[in-house]
């Protein structure tokens, strides 16, 4: 402590830091293992891809959309898919769009299981970690012998899917299902009954459902928190409507009912891929697809595993898309880490972030925000050219 | 004029210096690959804590900024000295201690905790900001679990009427294993070593998820190498003295493997299952449970031992 005043002691926590897999820069303001008030920087991955996508064909800008997340990218393509087909007046077959589902429910179940174990790797916990990510490979196994890839599936196509689901395939799925049902419920008794690690959940980052909604959170995250908001259900999509989901919420809003919904989500999601599988519909794969898309814009919006995916398409009648906007759930939950992190143990900092199972790389985007100057011009200041909101 | 190597060979080969570097080696990695079975792992092999030592020392140490240069440089050796004096007054591999005195206990044990003093400095010592962290943890942790782990090893040593290690380790050898009547004595005793050695879970000074790794995440190279050395050597000391006064003494090499392994199991079966403690809980245990139940074994052991004999 040099000079009158009291220093801040501030705790930077990234770019690189071993509690981030991904980049970003957090700064928490401690006092003592306190933590007095938290800022978050982002834009450290920015890859251009709403660009990307405006400079290729309706076609291949879906691959290049499918790697916005490397966890959730059937999602990615699925949103992009369903909001181009929509523009375009193209329905996909009843088949495509179950083994669509039946792809994201079992995206689901591989993004959950991750997120387990790095939660569980954050509280210090890796034995949970290691048990939960080898399980995990069960779901991984399945995705790569249906479609070639354990990541990046592009299962998709514009107007279908590529790859069909045979009876060998099928059975499996069901097999692997019951495996992972079996692990889940295990797992479930560890995160209820584990007392040391009871320690590190309950009423840590606690989030009241007044604040889920006032933050603007989604996902597993507001469902913790008790409110009933899930797009498979508020505004279904592909076969939801006919297969339908349970929400599953909780009224805690800590990172033990964190962890409770996500697992309860999974039993959701195998019970769901099972419907689906055992009344899979016949018919054909895809449908025939335009080049060109009529003009017009849409919104597409799924439910990612971290929450609503929101996707805005602009056709302007060529081949290539106009305008992709791309919105991912982990935006609208870092408001919730900063808020929540004030008052914690600086110990509990990276359980309380991953708690919203966050996303960095697929939150970056750029927008250039000029604000006129006095006189007139275009003057960007420092702070205005670098909003990282991430627009 | 004749001079006696036998103190030399004592204090750099058997049971100091290079033996006891060899076990350290040797008993991380059985800790390290226990618990990595345990978390379905494949975990390193044998000769890895080895080769990562070699690595260490070969490597260009870094003086980071902002630091006392002579303290960066003296305190990992300081702590080094001060782990591998302490295996001088321990029954290592079943032998009589090197060297043997009234109250060696107390000195041993004060030895063992220079080497977490001197992270504690060391960490302190640098301006980053996760160093200041993990040493204020390190030495937050060291105030809680010393008092309860030292009682724990009182209780034997009252029973033997000397705080003489190999005075205790002999008069508990051929009795039943005083873990049996003093369980809380030996509980808390493992405990307050894990917290020692700050295995997992009682990480939290070096939680690399929080604050990279503690105390000495400025340290690199030689530094480096001779503080992990120096909690090697810890871990073996730590475990022979508690195999030797709970587990019915280490009166020859086969017992003393057999039972300082065989608390190692333990130790890292408990390291596989629990989730890592914060501070604040680490202290609180230590505090409302762990010295409470201390200062309990302490008390039954006196009111015994006044009513028998």
């Amino acid at each position: 402590m040099t000079g009158p005043h009291v220093e801040k002691f501030i705790v930077p926590i990234g770019p690189q830091h071993p509690a981030l897999k991904e980049p970003a820069h957090f700064e928490f303001t401690v006092d003592g293992e306190t933590v007095t008030s938290a800022s978050v920087r982002f834009g450290y991955v920015h890859r251009g891809l709403e660009k990307g996508a405006e400079n290729r064909n309706w076609a291949q800008a879906l691959y290049l959309l499918e790697r916005v997340c490397g966890i959730c990218s059937h999602a990615h393509s699925t949103v992009y898919s369903l909001g181009v087909e929509r523009l375009a007046g193209v329905t996909a077959p009843p088949r495509a769009q179950a083994i669509r589902q039946i792809l994201l429910e079992l995206e689901r179940i591989h993004s959950h299981m991750l997120w387990v174990g790095v939660a569980a790797h954050e509280a210090g916990f890796d034995t949970l970690f290691m048990y939960s990510w080898r399980d995990r490979e069960t779901v991984m196994d399945i995705l790569e012998s249906f479609t070639g890839n354990r990541v990046n599936y592009s299962a998709n196509v514009l107007g279908g899917v590529k790859y069909d689901l045979g009876p060998a395939q099928a059975d499996s799925i069901l097999s692997g299902l019951d495996y992972l049902e079996k692990r889940l419920h295990y797992y479930m008794k560890v995160v209820n009954n584990d007392e040391s690690f009871l320690g590190r959940t309950r009423g840590v980052g606690t989030m009241t459902t007044e604040e889920a909604e006032n933050l603007g959170a989604i996902g597993p995250v507001v469902r913790a928190s008790g409110v009933s908001r899930d797009l498979r259900v508020d505004a279904p999509y592909l076969l939801y409507a006919d297969f339908p989901i349970n929400v599953i919420t909780a009224t805690a809003g800590d990172l033990q009912a964190r962890f409770v919904v996500r697992i309860q989500e999974l039993f959701e999601s195998t019970r769901n891929i099972r419907a689906l599988v055992e009344h899979l519909p016949e018919g054909e794969l895809a449908v025939r697809f335009p080049r060109k898309v009529r003009a017009g814009e849409t919104v597409s919006r799924i439910e990612a595993p971290r929450g609503g995916l929101f996707y805005f398409i602009k056709s302007d009648g060529g081949e290539n898309p106009f305008r992709v906007k791309v919105r991912t759930p982990s935006l609208r939950n870092f408001m919730s880490v900063i808020v929540g992190a004030v008052g914690h143990q600086l110990a509990d900092i990276p359980m309380i972030l991953s708690g919203i199972d966050p996303c960095f790389s697929c939150n970056d985007r750029t927008v250039i925000v000029r604000r006129e100057g006095r006189d007139g011009s275009a003057a960007p200041s420092e702070s205005d050219s670098r909003k990282d909101s991430s627009s | 004029m004749s001079m006696d190597i036998s103190p030399l060979l004592k204090m750099l080969v058997f049971p100091g210096g290079l033996t006891l570097i060899a076990l350290g080696l040797l008993y991380e990695y059985i800790d390290r690959k226990l618990v990595a079975r345990f978390q379905n792992r494949v975990g390193p092999r044998v000769l890895q804590p080895l080769a990562d030592t070699i690595k260490l020392l070969a490597k260009e140490e870094v003086i980071p900024a902002g630091v006392i240069p002579l303290f960066f440089v003296s305190l990992p050796i300081i702590a080094m000295a001060g782990a591998l004096t302490a295996g001088l007054y321990i029954p290592l591999a079943g032998f009589a201690p090197s060297f043997s005195l009234p109250g060696d206990l107390i000195i041993t044990v004060f030895l063992l905790g220079l080497l977490t003093i001197c992270i504690g400095l060391a960490g302190a010592n640098t301006a980053d900001r996760f160093s200041l962290l993990g040493a204020t943890r390190t030495l937050t942790q060291l105030f809680s679990y010393e008092a309860p782990f030292l009682l724990a090893l009182l209780c034997p040593a009252i029973l033997a009427d000397s705080w003489q290690i190999s005075i205790v380790d002999t008069s508990v050898t051929g009795h039943v294993w005083l873990a049996l009547p003093l369980f809380i004595g030996f509980f808390v005793a493992v405990i307050g070593l894990m917290g020692k050695l700050e295995l997992a879970p009682f990480d939290a000074p070096e939680a690399e998820s929080e604050i990279v790794a503690g105390a000495l995440t400025e340290y690199s190279g030689r530094g480096l190498a001779l503080f992990r050395l120096g909690k090697d050597v810890e871990l073996v000391i730590g475990i022979t003295l508690v195999s030797a006064f709970y587990l019915g003494g280490l009166s020859n090499p086969l017992e003393f493997l057999l039972k300082t392994l065989g608390l190692l199991v333990v130790v890292a079966a408990l390291q596989a299952l629990f989730a890592r403690l914060r501070i604040d809980q680490v202290v609180g245990l230590w505090w409302r449970i762990g010295a409470l139940l201390a200062l309990l074994q302490l008390l039954i052991v006196v009111i015994l031992k006044g009513v028998i004999l």
